[in-house]
C-alpha cells in the first residue's frame, strides 16, 4: 500500500495512477494542522491497515493537484552518517547518526531555498527513508526491527558544507526546505528486500547518484536497532538511512531535481538561491574520491 | 511569572507564597488535543490570560511546592536547539564559530526524575548546567534587534552528555540523545522577570559537592546573537527551546546514585537522580583533563579532522 498525504489534506491510498481518499479511516483523529496531524495518523495506521486497504480496493481512484510530504513535520528526524561502502573493500566504520531539525521537511514538487550562509558547495544526498508507525525502543538487529515501520519513502539530505565548526555540520542539514520527503509511505509488505534498491538522482535531466542499498554499511535493521539503543522511536519518526558519496554534485539556482527509488517512487523539486551563486555543474569527484579514501 | 508543569500533566503558576496554582482550567478553551499543547497554548495566547494568571499567582493559596511533582516544564517542544561550547572558559582565544545539534525530545525528564545511563561503553557521562532560553512566536530571520522579544521565558537545563561514543572525529553528539538525557527545571521564569539574561549565577552540586559554578556573562556568542542565528537555519516555533552551551570548568561524572541539581539564579533548581544498572565507577569530583582540554583546544573538535568539509 502507497499512503499519501495529498495538497488538499487528504489522507490516500494511491492506486492505478490515481489517489483514493481514506480520510474516513482517521475521522476519529483529532489534529490541529497538516504539520501535527500525521504522527498522529501514523500512531493508528499498522492496526487499522485491513480497514484501510478494504476502502482502498473499494474506491475510486482519483487525480489528485499534488501531494505534500507524507510526514510535513516528524517529531524527530535521524540522519545516518556515510552508511555506504562505495565501492571499497573497508571494514565498517563505526555507526553514528545524528538528528536534524523537523522543520526542515520539504513537499515534492517543492522548492529546496538555498540560505544566505557561507556554503562551500550544497550537495544533494539521495537517501532511503524510512517511516516509523510504533513507538520502539532496544529494536533487535533482525526483521523484527521492521515491524515498527510504517514504511519506506524517498528522502533527499541536502547538504550545506563548511557550515558551523570542523568537520561534517549537522546544522548545514538543518536548513528550512533541506529535507524532501515523499512521494509516498510504501507499506514494507510492498518491498520484499530493502537491500535491494536502486537509488538514483537526476539534475535536469543529467543523472548524478546511482546505487543500490545492496551497498550499504549497516542495513536497515541494524539502522533501526542502533538507534533504538539511544532513544524511543515514536510515530511519525523519520530516518534516512545515509547516501552513497558517489554522485554527489552542486545544487544551484534554477536545478531540477528527480530522486527515485525503485518500487517506492520519484521524489522531484527545485532549487532556488536568491543569491545566484555558481559552482561547478556535475558530479563532485574531489568529495567522492575523499570519501573512498577516508570515508565518511 | 513562574510556570510550571506538575502532578498529572496539570499547568500552575508558582504563586508568591510557594504555591503552585492549578491554571490548566484557563487552557481548556483552546481545546488542547493533548498535555503536549498546554505550554504552546500558554505561550501563544499569553497576552490575553496575563492578567488573570498574575492574579492568581498574586493570590496563591494553591497546593505547596513540597507537596508537588513537578515535571519538566517543557512537555514537548517541537525542537530542543543545543549550542555547542559558547563559554571563554577563563581563555582569551578567538571566538569560536557558531555551531548547534539538535537533541531527542525523549530525553525530556524534569525535577526528581531518574537519568538512566545506558550500558554503551562511553568514556564518561557529564552533567552539563546550562540556561536555556524558551522561545514565544513562531520566528524565522529574526534581527538581533528583534530577537528578545521572541524570548517566552528561561529555565534551567542539564546537558547529560556520554562521551567517547560514535565515529571518531565526527561528534555527532547522538551521546547527547539518550532517553532521559535533557534535563529542565525547576520551571519557566518570563522573560520580564530577567531583565539581564547575561549576568545569571549557574550552579551544579553532585551530591551537595560543588563542580560547575560559572556566569552566564562568559558566553562566547550572547542570547540575542543565538536566537538571531539559529532563526536563520530553521523556523522556531512556540515552546522551541534553545539550550545555550555550558562552561566546560567544573564538569564530571554522573554515577549510580548520585543526586545532581541544576540552578540557575533568578529561575530556580531542580535535582536529577542517577541510575546505573551496571554500577560503574568513575572518578569523583571535577574532570580536570575535560576542563583543560577545552581551555586549550576549544569545544566541538575533539579528533576532528582539520581538512573538515566531511560529509555525512
Amino acid at each position: 500500500m502507497r499512503l499519501v498525504l495529498t495538497n488538499d489534506d487528504r489522507i490516500g491510498v494511491e492506486r492505478d495512477g490515481g489517489v483514493v481518499d481514506v480520510s474516513a479511516a482517521f475521522d476519529d483523529i483529532r489534529y490541529r494542522t497538516a504539520k501535527d496531524r500525521m504522527p498522529r495518523v501514523l500512531s493508528v495506521f499498522l492496526d487499522r491497515r485491513s480497514q484501510i486497504e478494504e476502502m482502498a480496493a473499494a474506491g475510486e481512484p482519483k487525480p489528485v493537484s499534488g501531494l505534500q510530504a507524507p510526514v510535513p513535520r516528524p517529531p524527530k528526524l535521524i540522519a545516518a552518517f556515510g552508511n555506504y561502502m562505495e565501492g571499497t573493500n573497508r571494514e565498517r566504520q563505526t555507526q553514528d547518526m545524528f538528528l536534524e531539525s523537523p522543520e526542515s521537511v520539504l513537499s515534492p514538487g517543492g522548492t529546496v531555498i538555498l540560505p544566505n550562509h557561507p556554503a562551500t558547495i550544497f550537495h544533494h544526498e539521495a537517501e532511503l527513508g524510512l517511516v516509523v508507525g510504533r513507538r520502539a525502543k532496544d529494536l533487535p538487529a533482525d526483521e523484527r526491527a521492521l515491524e515498527c515501520l510504517a514504511g519506506y519513502t524517498c528522502g533527499i539530505d541536502v547538504s550545506a558544507r563548511g557550515v558551523g565548526r570542523m568537520g561534517p555540520s549537522r546544522m548545514g542539514k538543518s536548513f528550512d526546505t533541506f529535507t524532501p520527503l515523499g512521494p509516498a509511505i510504501v507499506t514494507t509488505d510492498e518491498i520484499p528486500d530493502p537491500q535491494n534498491l536502486r537509488v538514483t538522482m537526476k539534475v535536469n535531466g543529467e543523472l548524478r547518484q546511482d546505487y543500490s542499498t545492496s551497498d550499504m554499511e549497516y542495513p536497515v535493521v541494524e539502522v533501526l536497532a542502533f538507534i533504538t539503543g539511544y532513544m524511543t522511536l515514536v510515530p511519525g519518526d523519520v530516518l534516512i538511512c545515509g547516501t552513497n558519496h558517489q554522485g554527489l554534485g552542486a545544487m544551484q539556482d534554477g536545478d531540477q531535481l528527480e530522486m527515485e527509488i525503485e518500487r517506492i517512487g520519484k521524489l522531484s523539486v527545485s532549487v532556488s538561491d536568491p543569491q545566484k551563486r555558481e559552482w561547478p555543474r556535475g558530479i563532485d569527484q574531489e568529495m567522492a574520491n575523499r570519501v573512498r579514501t577516508v570515508g565518511t | 511569572m513562574r510556570i510550571a508543569t506538575y502532578d498529572d500533566q496539570r499547568m500552575g503558576v508558582v504563586a508568591k507564597d510557594d504555591t503552585v496554582v492549578d491554571i490548566t482550567d484557563l487552557l481548556q478553551q483552546y481545546d488542547p488535543l493533548g498535555p503536549e499543547d498546554l505550554l504552546p497554548d500558554l505561550i501563544t495566547h499569553f497576552g490575553e490570560l496575563k492578567s488573570e494568571l498574575e492574579s492568581r499567582s498574586a493570590a496563591g493559596g494553591g497546593k505547596p511546592l513540597n507537596q508537588v511533582k513537578l515535571h519538566s516544564p517543557l512537555t514537548r517542544p517541537t525542537k530542543i536547539v543545543c549550542l555547542i561550547g559558547n563559554y571563554r572558559e577563563g581563555t582569551d582565544r578567538p571566538i569560536q564559530i557558531l555551531d548547534i545539534f539538535f537533541k531527542s525530545q525523549e530525553g525530556i525528564v524534569g525535577d526528581g526524575d531518574t537519568v538512566v545511563l545506558p550500558p554503551h561503553q562511553a568514556d564518561i557521562f557529564h552533567h552539563e548546567a546550562e540556561i536555556a532560553v524558551v522561545i514565544g512566536r513562531t520566528a524565522k530571520d529574526l534581527k538581533e534587534s528583534e530577537a528578545m522579544g521572541a524570548i517566552f521565558g528561561y529555565t534551567a537545563y542539564n546537558d547529560v552528555s556520554a562521551r567517547g561514543l560514535g565515529r571518531k572525529g565526527i561528534n555527532s553528539f547522538l551521546g547527547k540523545s539518550f532517553d532521559t538525557f535533557a534535563g529542565f527545571g525547576p520551571w519557566i521564569t518570563t522573560a520580564d522577570e530577567i531583565p539581564d539574561p547575561q549576568t545569571l549565577h549557574i550552579t551544579v552540586d553532585v551530591n551537595g559537592e560543588r563542580r560547575q559554578d560559572y556566569s552566564t556573562s562568559d558566553m562566547e556568542r550572547p542570547i540575542k546573537e543565538l536566537v538571531s542565528y539559529i532563526s536563520s537555519v530553521t523556523t522556531l516555533n512556540p515552546g522551541d527551546v534553545i539550550c545555550c552551551g555550558t562552561n566546560h570548568q567544573g564538569l564530571g561524572s554522573m554515577q549510580h546514585g548520585d543526586a545532581v541539581t541544576t540552578s540557575v539564579s533568578g529561575i530556580g533548581s531542580f535535582t536529577l537522580l542517577t541510575e546505573d544498572t551496571h554500577q560503574r565507577a568513575w572518578q569523583r569530583g571535577v574532570d580536570e583533563e575535560m576542563a583543560r582540554r577545552v581551555r586549550e583546544t576549544g569545544t566541538g573538535r575533539e579528533g576532528s579532522r582539520l581538512t573538515g568539509g566531511a560529509s555525512s
